[in-house]
C-alpha cells in the first residue's frame, strides 16, 4: 500500500471519526436522565376534560422526575373528553391505583406536561390500566377570566 | 415588453427542461449504486477530497456561528432573565437549522463545485469519452461513488459544524457573558429533544446531501466540453444547489416543527 | 479459441451504404468502405466531412441511420450494453491529446483497461504495463503524472494504454496534428511497428497527406459523405479526378473553392456604393 493510499485512508478514518464522534456528543447533551430506557415500558391511560396544549412525546413526570412519555392523544366521542395514553418505563410499576395525573406547565409560559401524584393504596395500576384522578390543564385565558370577575366583585364591594 | 416576457418564459423552459434532464439523470445512477460497494477504495478516495478536505472550513464556520449565536441572543435573552437558556437556544437553532443549512450551503460553495469542475473537466478533456471507449462505464468509475462520497459526507459535516457551535457558544457564553456552566448543558438537556430535534436536523443534512451531490455530478457531466462549460458547470451548481437548498429546508421545516 | 471458419472475411471492418445524419444534413450519405486486416488505412478528407463520426460509427458510440457497421463480421450496435463492450475490448482508440486520467500516473494509465477488466496479479500487470511502455520509448517515465508530458510523450502512453489489452483493430484520430517532426517520425515508426509486429489492423484519421503517403497501405478520400476515391498510395497520385488532385497536392483552390460562397465581387461593391 502507497504512502498515499495511506494517508487518504488515515484521512478518511479520521474525518468519519470526527463526524460520528459529533453526533455522539450532540445525542448525549440532549438525552435527560431516563429517556435512555432498556425499552421496557407498559402503558397507563388518564382522562381529561381538557389537555390545553399537551402534546405527544411531552414528558411524564413523579416527583418532577421524567418516567415516561405520552404516546397518544385522542377524543372520546361519546365522553366529549381527551383520552391520554401514558407510556411509563418498567422500571416504575409500584404506582399505586389511586394516583393521580395533573396536566402542569413548566416554568409559568412553558409547554405543558404531565405530573403524577402517588396516593397510598396497596394495589397498583397494570398495563392498560386507567388512572381514575385526572386534573385538567389550567387555561391561562380561564385564569384571567376569574381574576378579572374577582376584581370586579371586590371593586363593586 | 413581448421580449423580455418571451426571454422569461424561454428560462423557464429552460429550467424545465434541465429539471427533467436532471430528474432523468438521478434515476439512471439508482440501478449503479448497489455495484459502487464493490469497489470501497474509490468511494475513500472521494470521500477525502470531498469530505476531509471540507472539514477546516466547517470547522470554523461552525464556531463562529455559535460564537455568534451566543452574542446575539444574550440581549435579548438578559431582558427577559433567561440568560441561562443561551446554550439551550443556541442549540436548537444550530441544530435544527442552521448545521444543516450552513454547512450544506458551505458544501456546496467548496465541494459541489470541486466535483462538478472535476468531471466537467474529464468530459472536455474527453477522458470520459476515452473511458467509454475502453469499455469503462464512466459512470460507475467517475459519478456514482462522489455522489456517495457526498450523500455520506455531508451529514458528518453538519454534526460537526453543530458540535463546533455549542461549542463556541458554551466559550463565549460561559467564558464571556457569564452564564452559568451548568446551567448551560442541562437547559440544552432539557429543552433540545434528540429525536425531534437533532433527527430532523441529520434528516435534512441528509436531503441536503443528495441534492448538492447530484447536483455537482450533474453540471459536470453534461457541461459543455470547454473551459467556459466547465466554469459555467461549477457556477450553476453552486447557485442552484444553494435554491434547493433552501427551498427544502424552508419544506422540511413546514413538516417537522412539532406541534405545527 | 474457436476454429476459422472459412467463411472468415478478409476484411475487419465493413461499412456498407451507412447514411448518418444530424438534424437536416446528412453527414454520411451512403459511405462504403472495407478495412482489410493487418492493413494500415488512412482515412483522409477536407475539415468537416466527419471523420471523427466516423470513429464514432465504427466503435459504436453512434449508430448509423441506415446501412450497417460491420466488425469482425457482426454488425456493431449499442444494443447490449455488454455485447458493445466486449466489441470494444477488440478496439483500442487514440485519441488526439492521449485522453489520458489526469488524477493517474503514466503507469495507472497504461494498467487501467486491465484493472478494470482483468483480474490479473499485480506482479503481471507490472511485466505488461512496462513492456507496452518500453515499446513506445517511455519505460523510464512510468511515475511521471499526465501534466508532466508533453504532447507527443502523451500521445505514446495513449498508444500504450490502447494496446495494452491486445486489441485487434487500434484507430487513431488525427496523430500527427500539433507534433514537431521528430515526434511526427516517432509516431509513425510506432504505428508502422505496432501494426506489423503484433499483427493488427490500424486505422488512421488524418489530414495530413505526406504522413499518409509514407505509412499507410490503403487511402480513402472521403468528400461529401462518400468515399470520392480509394487504393494505395501511389494509385492515389495517379488519381485523375479534380478533386482528390487538389486534397493530394494541397491546393489552394479547386472543387473545394477559396471563396466563401456569396454574391460576386462586383455586385457587392455596386450595392454598397448605391448604383
Amino acid at each position: 500500500m502507497s504512502n498515499e493510499t495511506r494517508a487518504i485512508d488515515v484521512g478518511v478514518g479520521l474525518f468519519i471519526l470526527l463526524g460520528l464522534g459529533s453526533v455522539v456528543f450532540l445525542t448525549s447533551q440532549t438525552l435527560g436522565p431516563g429517556e435512555l430506557s432498556n425499552g421496557e415500558s407498559y402503558i397507563l391511560q388518564a382522562r381529561f376534560d381538557h389537555i390545553g396544549d399537551l402534546k405527544v412525546r411531552a414528558p411524564v413526570a413523579l416527583a418532577g422526575v421524567t418516567i415516561g412519555r405520552v404516546s397518544q392523544i385522542t377524543v372520546d366521542p361519546v365522553e366529549y373528553r381527551a383520552v391520554v395514553e401514558l407510556r411509563i418505563d418498567s422500571n416504575f410499576d409500584q404506582l399505586p391505583i389511586d394516583t393521580d395525573a395533573t396536566i402542569a406547565t413548566v416554568g409559568i409560559l412553558g409547554g405543558k406536561y404531565i405530573e403524577l401524584g402517588p396516593g397510598g393504596d396497596e394495589e397498583v395500576l397494570r398495563d392498560q390500566d386507567e388512572i381514575e384522578f385526572t386534573q385538567s390543564a389550567i387555561l391561562l385565558e380561564n385564569l384571567i377570566g376569574k381574576f378579572m370577575l374577582n376584581r370586579n366583585a371586590t371593586s363593586s364591594e | 415588453m413581448n421580449d423580455s416576457i418571451r426571454a422569461c418564459w424561454l428560462s423557464f423552459g429552460q429550467f424545465a427542461a434541465t429539471f427533467g434532464g436532471f430528474q432523468m439523470f438521478s434515476l439512471r445512477l439508482l440501478p449503479y449504486l448497489p455495484k459502487a460497494i464493490l469497489r470501497p477504495r474509490l468511494i475513500t478516495e472521494q470521500i477525502y477530497s470531498i469530505g476531509v478536505l471540507s472539514l477546516v472550513l466547517t470547522m470554523f464556520g461552525g464556531f463562529f456561528v455559535g460564537t455568534m449565536l451566543a452574542l446575539q441572543s444574550y440581549s435579548t435573552l438578559v431582558e427577559f432573565g433567561q440568560i441561562d437558556s443561551l446554550g439551550a437556544f443556541a442549540s436548537e437553532a444550530l441544530v435544527r437549522e442552521l448545521g444543516p443549512v450552513v454547512a450544506a450551503l458551505l458544501f456546496a460553495g467548496r465541494a459541489g463545485s470541486a466535483v462538478a469542475s472535476e468531471v466537467g473537466l474529464m468530459r472536455a478533456t474527453n477522458q470520459l469519452a476515452a473511458m467509454e471507449l475502453m469499455a469503462v462505464d464512466p459512470i460507475q468509475r467517475v459519478v456514482v461513488p462522489r455522489f456517495i462520497a457526498g450523500v455520506l459526507s455531508v451529514p458528518l459535516l453538519a454534526a460537526i459544524f453543530c458540535t463546533l457551535g455549542v461549542l463556541g457558544a458554551y466559550l463565549i457564553g460561559v467564558h464571556q457573558l457569564g452564564v452559568d456552566a451548568g446551567a448551560f448543558w442541562s437547559h440544552i438537556q432539557d429543552r433540545v429533544d434528540l429525536y425531534d430535534d437533532v433527527g430532523s436536523g441529520l434528516f435534512k443534512s441528509f436531503v441536503f446531501g443528495v441534492s448538492a451531490s447530484l447536483m455537482g455530478v450533474y453540471e459536470g457531466y453534461y457541461a459543455a466540453p470547454t473551459a467556459a462549460g466547465v466554469s459555467r458547470a461549477a457556477t450553476r451548481t453552486v447557485v442552484i444547489t444553494s435554491v434547493w437548498i433552501l427551498l427544502f429546508d424552508f419544506v422540511l421545516t413546514g413538516i417537522t416543527v412539532p406541534g405545527v | 479459441m474457436a476454429p476459422l471458419s472459412h467463411q472468415e472475411s478478409a476484411n475487419l471492418v465493413e461499412i456498407r451504404d451507412v447514411v448518418y445524419r444530424r438534424g437536416e444534413r446528412a453527414i454520411f450519405d451512403g459511405l462504403s468502405l472495407n478495412i482489410p486486416r493487418g492493413s494500415v488505412s488512412a482515412i483522409m478528407g477536407p475539415s468537416g466531412t466527419g471523420k471523427t463520426t466516423l470513429l464514432n460509427l465504427i466503435t459504436g458510440q453512434l449508430l448509423p441511420d441506415e446501412g450497417a457497421v460491420i466488425f469482425e463480421g457482426r454488425v456493431v450496435c449499442p444494443c447490449s450494453r455488454q455485447r458493445l463492450y466486449a466489441t470494444r475490448r477488440q478496439i483500442g482508440v487514440l485519441f488526439q491529446d492521449g485522453a489520458l486520467l489526469t488524477n493517474l500516473n503514466v503507469f495507472e494509465n497504461v494498467a487501467f483497461p486491465l484493472r478494470e477488466h482483468t483480474r490479473l496479479p499485480e506482479q503481471l500487470i507490472r511485466q505488461i504495463v512496462l513492456m507496452r511502455l518500453h515499446s513506445v520509448g517511455l519505460r523510464a517515465a512510468w511515475q511521471r503524472m499526465p501534466s508532466e508530458l508533453s504532447g507527443g510523450m502523451a500521445r505514446r502512453v495513449g498508444l500504450a494504454r490502447a494496446l495494452v489489452l491486445d486489441p485487434k483493430l487500434i484507430v487513431y484520430d488525427e496523430p500527427f496534428t500539433g507534433l514537431d517532426p521528430i515526434a511526427v517520425g516517432v509516431i509513425l515508426r510506432l504505428i508502422r511497428q505496432t501494426n506489423d509486429v503484433l499483427g493488427i489492423t490500424s486505422i488512421v484519421v488524418t489530414h495530413d497527406v505526406a504522413e499518409a503517403e509514407i505509412l499507410a497501405d490503403l487511402i480513402f478520400l472521403i468528400s461529401e459523405g462518400k468515399v470520392v476515391a480509394n487504393g494505395s498510395p501511389a494509385e492515389m497520385q495517379q488519381n485523375e479526378s479534380s478533386l482528390v488532385r487538389q486534397f493530394m497536392q494541397g491546393l489552394a483552390n479547386g472543387p473545394v473553392p477559396f471563396h466563401y460562397p456569396g454574391v460576386s465581387y462586383s455586385d457587392q461593391l455596386h450595392a454598397m456604393s448605391g448604383t
